[in-house]
């Protein structure tokens, strides 16, 4: 059911208002004429509503740096002969993000829940209170290899402050059904009297819409999503762990592109004062060699093996288990983003025709 | 007492000793942390009481030896900095040729008036307690050393590879661009600063180690199915130096 | 579900002072400092304001030294002596290298207690038997001392412990003390002996032979110690039918937010610095990684 209809002309009147207050980010197209196909898009700032492309296919990086930024400091302190004071700090501001597709949705739940499991992180729940999520609805697969619907992560019903369905075909789309998920997004959208009532007609073309968006998906996953876990449990002592680490360069690409990666390292800074300084977390991954490293030598995950399957553990079963979101949307920008053109879908197959 | 720092340069463009002069905001504070009291391309007094001194550059030639050493002698702590110093750098490149050649085809007649030697990093001749890789070297990481020096803390180079810097800058990777870029193999610290500006890494920094090589020459083969040599070629540029006096 | 969002106009900000964080480290003086052996010094250590740490014996701190970094860090004293709390701190990396420095007087920054320690009301009433080995005498400690203070509470009480050499023995005071009290069966012993060492030589499995047969409907064990130690003691103790979820062990893990999020202390599935670092062996030995 829709609970509003909105023209593209209104939307993007809605996108100007909000640019008056706050940050807004959103899909911008970027050619590149070297890469196939030649664009590619990125969320970005934007200063105004014209310059977001809401027909996108996917967004190379996933919104989670508006959340949990590659680099951040949690807290400023100084350094006095007879102690230090230190304070928490943020530089969180009002942000907007519009233009989130279902599997990015999905993941922004995950890192929510992440950060609020067994007690809050006051750092990212402070960009999180600021932030206005509209999300679009992707109307087929956005390029061949994705597994979102494999993932149950290609639909959301939640994860959104407002959310838009492109009604009709084409670039162009002129009017969007609109579904709430929030008052705040309620009121952000309806404040501007540009939204209609849905018609009858509105909602058949919303369904066959949906209908047609289903149909699209295929499925490339062997395994259904509920036996995953259990497939992944089995396949704990695989020769493919192995195998596969042979190509692993441990980049931390995956780690780094995947939306529902978290992981971090915390380091200090000084300034060459040596009074002043900040602590700082930065964005780490379960693949580089040092992740299980302790201090006096010993590596509790020395070998890339080990680090592999940990990373696909914690996607297709830990995480999931932990706090009840998906460690895995299917977007496979972990397989796009390695160089070594491992799969992780490939490896979920591999493993299930073993076990 | 503020620390006593010496900057030298030995067989190179001398860009790593520039790239201290071009921390514009911070070098008020670092000349307000320690002395510079030996650096050719800042200043004109020399002193040879140091407490550490930095290098910049391969040891080429008879006379890059005998500086070296005497630099060690005269630095309690010795840091060598940039792709030429840590890793040999481009001037390795001439060890793939026969001396006598490249010595006529740089001096001509005169080729007799410069002894020359294999490059090598000076390393491979004193003992260096730090070193700072990169053609130049990141000077954000000097400073960070240099801070370590001050606090008395440990200095350790980042561990993992360029692609964790070029992913937290939000590049597009250059693989999707068809080039074979060699962040994969390359030890970071640099910001991804060649691939965020569209070049391909080619490994200034050093490589990373031996699994992440292995893994590149199965790639290379059977998933790029590129000429291996081609690409171990690129990483020559600044990597051909072996330690072991053979010809890469 | 996710939170409900509420959107916090105003102008954009700049970097700004927050309420809260789990990172806030709090002031803790160093009362002083002793050297227990060539390696590891012993931290008196009080809070600024005065309260006290209220944690439970197996739990940790995370020890800062504002600009140098944290490190994560067993408590070695018992919550029964509530006025100070004690670390014993090995020289192993960049932190406590500093650390190490640090006199009587200096200040350090304190976040804690974290982890999930020994439930001691579990253990009241029992027979006690904590093994330990190693730098894990430290967390040990802190379970020894409230078996001693609430003596009354508890059956039999073995203790053994293991160390490399004479040199590495820890809190040697503590030794003498507890070999002096006819209210614990203590047992020590060297894996390698120097000129001057009377005692036992050997690993601490040794030691099981020095002990009264164990009733296994009513003892506990804890193991504490380095991982290549677990092994070998668990197949002594579960050799002796107690029960796999009446045995502890203690995991060591690069605890680093200390919180359950930044991943690093990761075992498989389990955030050490949450569910652990006590474990009973029962849930451990699901966890591959924790035993491999």
């Amino acid at each position: 059911m829709l609970d509003a209809i909105i023209s593209t002309r209104e939307l993007l009147g809605r996108v100007d208002e909000l640019l008056r207050t706050q940050r807004v980010i959103g899909p911008v197209r970027r050619d590149v004429p070297d890469a196939t196909p030649p664009v590619r898009w990125f969320y970005e700032p934007v200063s105004s509503a014209r310059q977001l492309d809401l027909g996108f296919a996917y967004c190379v990086y996933s919104p989670k740096q508006y959340l949990l930024p590659p680099r951040e400091t949690l807290l400023e302190f100084h350094r006095t002969p007879d102690g230090f004071s230190a304070r928490p700090v943020s530089d969180a501001q009002p942000t907007a993000l519009i233009g989130v597709h279902p599997c990015d949705l999905h993941a922004l739940v995950t890192l929510d829940r992440a950060f609020s499991h067994n007690g809050d992180d006051e750092h990212y729940q402070a960009r999180r209170r600021r932030l206005l999520i509209v999300g679009v609805d992707c109307g087929k697969p956005c390029t061949p290899g994705v597994y979102c619907a494999d993932m149950r992560a290609n639909v959301a019903d939640e994860g959104f402050d407002v959310m838009l369905q492109p009604l009709g075909a084409g670039a162009d789309v002129e009017r969007f059904g609109v579904r709430f998920g929030s008052p705040r997004g309620r009121a952000w959208l309806e404040a501007g009297g540009g939204c209609e009532r849905p018609t009858a007609a509105d909602e058949r073309a919303a369904d066959a819409w949906q209908e047609r968006k289903e149909a699209s998906f295929g499925r490339t996953l062997t395994t259904a999503h509920e036996d995953l876990p259990a497939m992944m449990a089995r396949s704990y002592d695989s020769l493919i762990w192995e195998a596969t680490a042979r190509r692993c360069y441990s980049c931390g690409s995956c780690n780094l592109v995947c939306p529902t990666c978290y992981c971090f390292d915390v380091h200090d800074e000084l300034d060459l004062s040596l009074q002043e300084g900040r602590r700082c977390r930065e964005w780490d991954g379960c693949q580089l060699q040092d992740f299980a490293l302790v201090a006096g030598g010993h590596n509790f995950r020395s070998k890339a093996a080990a680090r592999l399957r940990h990373r696909l553990m914690r996607k297709s079963k830990w995480i999931g288990e932990r706090t009840g979101g998906k460690g895995c949307v299917g977007c496979a920008r972990c397989d796009r983003a390695c160089t070594a053109r491992i799969s992780t879908v490939e490896i979920y197959n591999q493993l299930a025709e073993e076990v | 007492m503020k620390p006593r720092i010496a900057i030298f340069s030995l067989t190179s463009c001398e860009g790593c000793s520039l790239a201290i002069l071009e921390l514009e905001n911070e070098l008020l504070d670092l000349l307000g942390a320690v002395e510079i009291v030996n650096f050719r391309e800042g200043m004109t007094e020399r002193s040879w009481d140091i407490d550490v001194g930095f290098v910049d550059g391969a040891v080429s030639t008879p006379e890059d030896e005998r500086e070296v050493t005497r630099y060690r002698a005269c630095c309690k702590t010795l840091v060598a900095i940039g792709a030429c110093a840590c890793l040999g750098g481009v001037n390795t490149l001439k060890n793939r040729q026969e001396m006598e050649s490249y010595r006529t085809y740089v001096y001509g007649e005169r080729a007799r008036w410069f002894p020359t030697t294999d490059a090598r990093p000076i390393s491979a001749v004193v003992k260096v307690d730090y070193e700072l890789p990169g053609c130049p070297m990141n000077n954000r990481e000097f400073l960070r050393l240099v801070k370590c020096l001050l606090a008395g803390v440990p200095f350790a180079l980042p561990n993992y590879a360029v692609c964790v810097e070029c992913k937290k800058a939000g590049n597009l990777c250059l693989y999707e661009r068809g080039q074979m870029c060699l962040g994969p193999v390359t030890r970071a610290g640099c910001n991804a600063i060649c691939p965020h500006y569209g070049s391909k890494c080619e490994a200034c920094r050093g490589l990373l180690g031996a699994e992440a090589l292995a893994a590149a020459r199965l790639n290379m083969r059977e998933i790029w199915k590129v000429d291996e040599e081609r690409v171990l070629a690129d990483l020559r540029l600044y990597g051909a130096y072996q330690g072991d006096g053979s010809k890469p | 579900m996710p939170r409900e969002s509420v959107l916090e106009a105003g102008p954009v900000a700049d970097i700004g002072a927050m309420a809260a964080s789990p990172y806030l480290p709090e002031a803790a003086r160093v009362l002083s400092v002793r050297s227990l052996t060539a390696m590891e010094r012993l931290f008196d250590l009080e809070f600024a304001d005065g309260r006290a740490l209220g944690h439970a014996p197996g739990q940790f701190v995370q020890v800062s030294l504002l600009g140098i970094g944290e490190c994560p860090i067993s408590i070695c004293s018992s919550p029964t002596r509530p006025q100070r709390f004690q670390l014993c701190i090995r020289k192993a990396g960049v932190v406590t290298a500093a650390l190490h420095a640090l006199r009587g007087g200096d200040m350090v920054g304190i976040r804690g207690p974290l982890g999930r320690g020994f439930d001691v009301s579990e253990l009241h009433g029992k027979d006690v038997l904590i093994v330990a080995g190693g730098l894990g005498l430290a967390p040990a400690r802190s379970l020894i001392q409230y078996v001693i203070d609430e003596r009354a509470r508890f059956g039999a009480f073995h203790l053994l412990y293991g160390a490399k050499h004479p040199s590495e023995l820890l809190f040697r005071e503590d030794l003498h003390a507890w070999r002096d009290d006819p209210a614990v069966d203590f047992h020590m012993t060297v894996d390698r002996p120097d000129e001057g060492w009377r005692g036992r030589v050997g690993v601490v499995t040794t030691l099981f032979r020095e002990l009264p047969p164990l009733d296994p409907q009513r003892t506990v064990v804890a193991v504490i110690g380095p991982p290549v130690m677990f092994k070998f003691v668990l197949l002594e103790v579960l050799a002796r039918r107690i029960p796999q979820g009446r045995v502890y062990c203690s995991l060591e893990r690069r605890m680093k937010c200390g919180v359950g999020k930044c991943g690093h202390c990761q075992a498989n599935d389990v955030y050490v610095c949450q569910e652990g670092p006590v474990f009973t062996y029962g849930r451990l030995k699901a966890l591959r990684e924790a035993i491999e």
